[in-house]
């Protein structure tokens, strides 16, 4: 099927710039069926996908008796009703709390990018004894539950008085980012062809060198996608940002979210999705921005072996 | 590892030094924390760890901090931070294990927790700081004796002093020509007739759980007697034991018979709040915390359509209607190592104070004597604290001597016992195996 | 050149820092952890020795063997869809949409972008049976189907939770698997396709063993995802109805953090790490291709 469906598409090209366009009305019954087939299976995907958003974004305008008395797909009575946004942003401070996962996030992401690709490099280019092991112990990072190093963490944060700042979340997304980061930019690695660096070698350019103006402009996009994947890790991350942010004011996104639940589990559900909604339009515009960068990163440099 | 070492090296450590006098309290002061700073020993700042779901505390204690107590206030700061309920008990390990616990925070979820912390040495007693500071009469008594009963021990600030019961549907009621069910057997045959009339006898969240927990408990307070959670806790009943499944047999009998309504395993709090105060249901089993929603203008049946009437006594059962459930919401415990003069100022001025401010500015009732003759209290809050004051002994709840495991257990099942998923023997299988561990 | 690529120095300069903040941040707290497998108790009561105890329980608690279970099965069922769903997405970039799928990617890309907690609520809100229907029961009411207390019965709890991640997650797979199908040279597409090789042949014989690899990457990733899965479930069923959907993360969660027992927390954390491994591995070994080169 496969087939007969990209064979017309190339057909259609030539038609359009060659034949009057009454020859395309004229669709076989067969291809007339792909179309719609095509069509209704696009159509179905982008409802899935887009349906439950806009969901999101009528729930943010909806009071809490609207929310307790109407059905959950009814519309706003009022579309111009932002109280909850209002809620969400000064009572929720919903404002503070973007800007502690900002500060928390994208320190942990530089880190996470310099310290992997280099790690990567050295793993993959380099020629060196042990670097099977230390791949693999990079490797075994990937397997641990993140729930067991929240304990020990914990009593080291506080024994060396970094409680109660910004570090213990930076710390922990760096080292828990890594082993992924690494083992994905060493087999990015892979993939650039040994010779480029032989060369660059032969003619008399140091190994950092190499590293910097050759090895790193070459996994560029590859760098683009490992930070993009870690992004959504890290912003998304509540366990983490529970263990360490009581003590001091650095809670995050995520925990914020939870500030509209009452202690015997009432839950205030328009301003929790005021919030949701401010958080995941941010998102979006950054990622509408980036996107194009984004899809050619996954694109150029693939996870293979 | 170490660290555990270091702490109950600690912790064995911090008695002697006690007793070798006064003055040498600054140096464990300076020793153990570091970052508590050094010189006063105890707390430099009248930090408070706050569960991020209870608001009414932290605003109640920031306008003392303006208002009544400011001058405690100017002496020793107050410091509120948040913790949301999902992770409080693991932050109150994780603190407690450093010795770092704040000077005062909210008890944890469950009770042991708490008995915990205070065999650990690490709680301040409250009845005996209370008596030195001369401010034990700020207690009620009623509030006293839950702590005491939850806990065994007086390590707690009231904060909140809720009783629990069966609010009705004043005009519901009328129109099918009920009287307030004074007993099971009238209940039962209430909910019968409201649901031929069909009406839905009982809103009720089975996705917290705990609100169909309680009617086991309760059912078992008035046939067993108000110690029959303390047999099962000595280990001199079990659960298992046929006058106990009885109880859950008899909760789910409301169940089978539809009494709660649909699904009501997904039913949230809000939603089955907002069922009885729409008049979609006739009857709501809640804790007195609830008159802040009731006497909100969201109730749409007014609060003076509602009633409340104890739980039902059992007929042939030891235990009798007058005996409320009462617990004291999450209440406020202090840290022993943070204690000292400055904070036994604050703690004056709380007992003074508080039960007045909380009352008055967030509608909650605490377990501190109202000071303040001028405080003006909604009608339905008032006819509450009569009852109150009218009542006997008090009693707990299904899980208030449980472990943490079994409190889980308890009322991640609860909704199945309704549904019919699991058959009450199964139900109090579940929960006793996770007591015995 | 050896020097070049051998230079002891810029080993040390380019792994050292990785290597030193994961050592610290992680493999040492982990094997801290591990220490802890051999005592009971927690921080606020104290740790006591307690030999293989935790061990010989593991083996014994019922409690354990059910999270395994379904751990096991939805990690399996799980991986199957996101990688399946992914991979159909894929092909459908690559041979229906073409050029033209640059905003489709993006829009089912989408989801994983949103908060675990809001994910949840959306998918309590269309599922719920009270106090009003959710739109899926709605939708099974139209067809005379009565309605369904999602979150009742384990099974139906369970399919929900399903759905749910499969949503979120098929199109960061289709995304990734995409760059992997793009790397077959159109060369080999183009002489399969003149050699007569149609449709579902073309894919079986030429497309999924070239983009064999990145397929094996996309399992791994998904595999070690799931298997550890815990916000979701945290967030949408917490675990029941009953503990019918727990899995041994949120087991360890509880058990070292609410019931106090550090100790044996840990001991289910060490067996759920071993279980990550031996399925790693397996993958690796069946598949008769060692990624890592090691």
């Amino acid at each position: 099927m496969t087939v007969t469906a990209s064979a017309p598409a190339r057909v259609s090209s030539s038609a359009n710039a060659a034949r009057p366009v009454r020859r395309r009305r004229r669709m076989t019954p067969r291809r007339a069926l792909d179309v719609t087939l095509k069509t209704l299976v696009i159509g179905l995907l982008l409802a899935v996908t887009v349906l439950p958003l806009i969901w999101l974004l009528l729930g943010s305008l909806k009071t809490q008796t609207e929310w307790l008395n109407n059905p959950s797909w009814a519309l706003p009575e009022n579309f111009l009703n932002f109280e909850n946004y209002a809620t969400a942003w000064v009572d929720g401070d919903i404002g503070r709390y973007i800007l502690n996962s900002a500060l928390a996030t994208f320190p942990s992401l530089a880190l996470i990018v310099v310290l992997g690709v280099a790690a990567g490099f050295a793993l993959e280019v380099l020629v060196w004894r042990g670097r099977g092991g230390v791949l693999l112990l990079f490797l075994a990072g990937i397997m641990v539950p993140g729930q067991m190093i929240l304990l020990p963490l914990f009593s080291a944060y506080f024994q060396t008085h970094l409680t109660g700042t910004i570090w213990p979340l930076i710390l922990t997304y760096t080292a828990t980012g890594l082993p992924l980061t690494v083992f994905m930019m060493a087999t990015y690695f892979r993939a650039v062809p040994r010779e480029i660096f032989e060369a660059a070698a032969i003619d008399g350019a140091s190994i950092y060198r190499s590293f910097w103006s050759i090895g790193f402009p070459m996994v560029q996009n590859a760098v683009f996608t490992v930070a993009l994947v870690q992004f959504f890790f890290i912003w998304n991350d509540l366990l983490i940002a529970l263990t360490f942010t009581s003590v001091g004011d650095y809670q995050t996104i995520q925990v914020g979210l939870l500030n509209f639940t009452g202690q015997f589990g009432a839950v205030q559900y328009g301003p929790t999705f005021a919030a949701i909604a401010i958080n995941v339009v941010g998102i979006l515009a950054l990622y509408l921005f980036l996107n194009q960068r984004v899809m050619r990163g996954l694109t150029a440099g693939s996870v293979k072996g | 590892m170490t660290t555990a070492r270091i702490a109950r090296l600690r912790r064995s450590l911090v008695p002697m030094v006690a007793l070798a006098g006064a003055g040498v309290m600054a140096l464990t002061g300076c020793s153990a924390g570091g970052s508590e700073g050094s010189g006063t020993g105890g707390a430099t700042e009248f930090t408070y760890l706050s569960l991020t779901e209870n608001t009414a505390v932290a605003d109640t204690l920031t306008s003392l901090s303006t208002g009544a107590c400011k001058a405690a206030n100017d002496a020793l700061p107050l410091k509120i931070s948040n913790q949301p309920q999902a992770s409080f008990d693991q932050q109150l390990q994780l603190l407690a294990g450093q010795d770092a616990l704040p000077t005062i925070f909210a008890a944890g979820n469950t009770p042991q927790l708490a008995k915990d912390l205070n065999s650990a040495g690490q709680l301040l007693d409250i009845g005996a700081t209370f008596q030195e500071l001369g401010v034990s009469n700020d207690l009620l008594p009623a509030a006293t004796s839950t702590i005491s009963n939850l806990y065994g021990a007086n390590i707690a600030l009231p904060t909140e002093f809720n009783v629990e019961g069966i609010w009705y549907n004043k005009q519901i009621l009328e129109q099918n020509g009920i009287t307030p069910p004074t007993t099971w057997a009238e209940l039962t045959a209430a909910a019968a007739k409201l649901e031929a009339a069909g009406v839905q006898p009982f809103s009720a969240s089975g996705e917290q759980g705990w609100p169909l927990t309680r009617l086991v408990g309760n059912y078992l307070f008035r046939t067993i007697g108000p110690d029959a959670l303390q047999k099962v806790a000595d280990g001199s009943a079990k659960l298992t034991d046929p006058e106990y499944v009885a109880a859950a047999a008899a909760v789910a009998d409301l169940g089978s018979k539809g009494y709660f309504g649909e699904g009501v395993g997904s039913i949230d709090y809000d939603t089955s709040l907002n069922t009885f105060t729409t008049g979609k249901a006739a009857m709501l089993y809640m804790g007195s915390w609830a008159l802040s929603a009731f006497n909100a203008d969201t109730n749409q049946i007014g609060a003076d359509n509602i009633g409340f009437v104890a739980f039902p006594s059992v007929a042939g059962g030891s235990g009798s209607a007058d005996q409320l459930a009462a617990n004291v919401g999450v209440p406020i415990m202090a840290s022993k190592k943070g204690y000292n003069e400055k904070v036994g100022a604050w703690l004056t001025c709380i007992a003074d104070n508080y039960g007045a401010a909380s009352l008055g500015d967030q509608g909650v009732l605490s377990g501190f004597t109202v000071n303040d003759t001028a405080v003006e209290v909604p009608p339905l809050t008032a006819d509450l604290q009569t009852t109150i004051d009218s009542s006997g002994d008090s009693v707990l709840w299904f899980e208030a001597l449980f472990n943490a495991q079994a409190t889980t257990t308890s009322q991640t099942n609860a909704a199945q016992l309704v549904t019919g998923a699991i058959t009450p023997e199964k139900f109090m299988e579940l929960v006793q195996a996770d007591l015995g561990s | 050149m050896n020097n070049v690529f051998g230079n002891k120095r810029a080993v040390l300069v380019f792994v050292g820092p990785a290597l030193l903040v994961y050592s610290a941040v992680m493999l040492v707290p982990v094997l801290w952890s591990l220490g802890y497998t051999f005592f009971t108790g927690s921080v606020i009561t104290g740790f006591k020795f307690a030999g293989f105890d935790n061990f010989t329980k593991l083996l014994s608690d019922p409690k354990a063997g059910d999270a395994l279970l379904f751990t096991l099965k939805y990690a399996v069922i799980l991986t199957v869809g996101q990688v399946l769903v992914g991979y159909a997405l894929s092909l459908l970039y690559v041979f229906w949409l073409r050029k033209a799928s640059s905003l489709v990617r993006t829009l089912v890309f989408f989801p994983i972008v949103l908060p675990t907690v809001a994910v949840s609520l959306l998918f309590q809100k269309m599922f719920e049976v009270a106090p009003q229907n959710g739109i899926v029961n709605e939708f099974l009411n139209l067809f005379g189907i009565a309605s369904v207390d999602w979150f009742g019965s384990a099974d139906t709890a369970f399919l929900v939770l399903v759905i749910m991640d499969i949503w979120r997650s098929m199109g960061f797979y289709a995304v990734l698997l995409y760059a992997g199908l793009l790397d077959i040279p159109e060369e080999v597409m183009e002489s399969a396709r003149l050699d007569g090789a149609g449709g579902l042949t073309l894919i079986r014989r030429i497309v999924i063993p070239l983009s064999l690899p990145v397929l094996l990457s996309s399992i791994i990733f998904s595999i070690n995802g799931t298997l550890k899965v815990f916000d979701s479930v945290l967030a949408l069923t917490n675990g029941g109805p009953g503990s019918s959907t727990t899995p041994l993360t949120l087991l360890m969660f509880r058990t070292a953090f609410s019931y106090g027992d550090y100790g044996y927390g840990s001991t289910i954390a060490l067996a759920l790490t071993l279980i990550c491994l031996l399925v790693t591995i397996f993958i690796f070994r069946s598949s008769r291709r060692d990624l890592t080169k090691a």
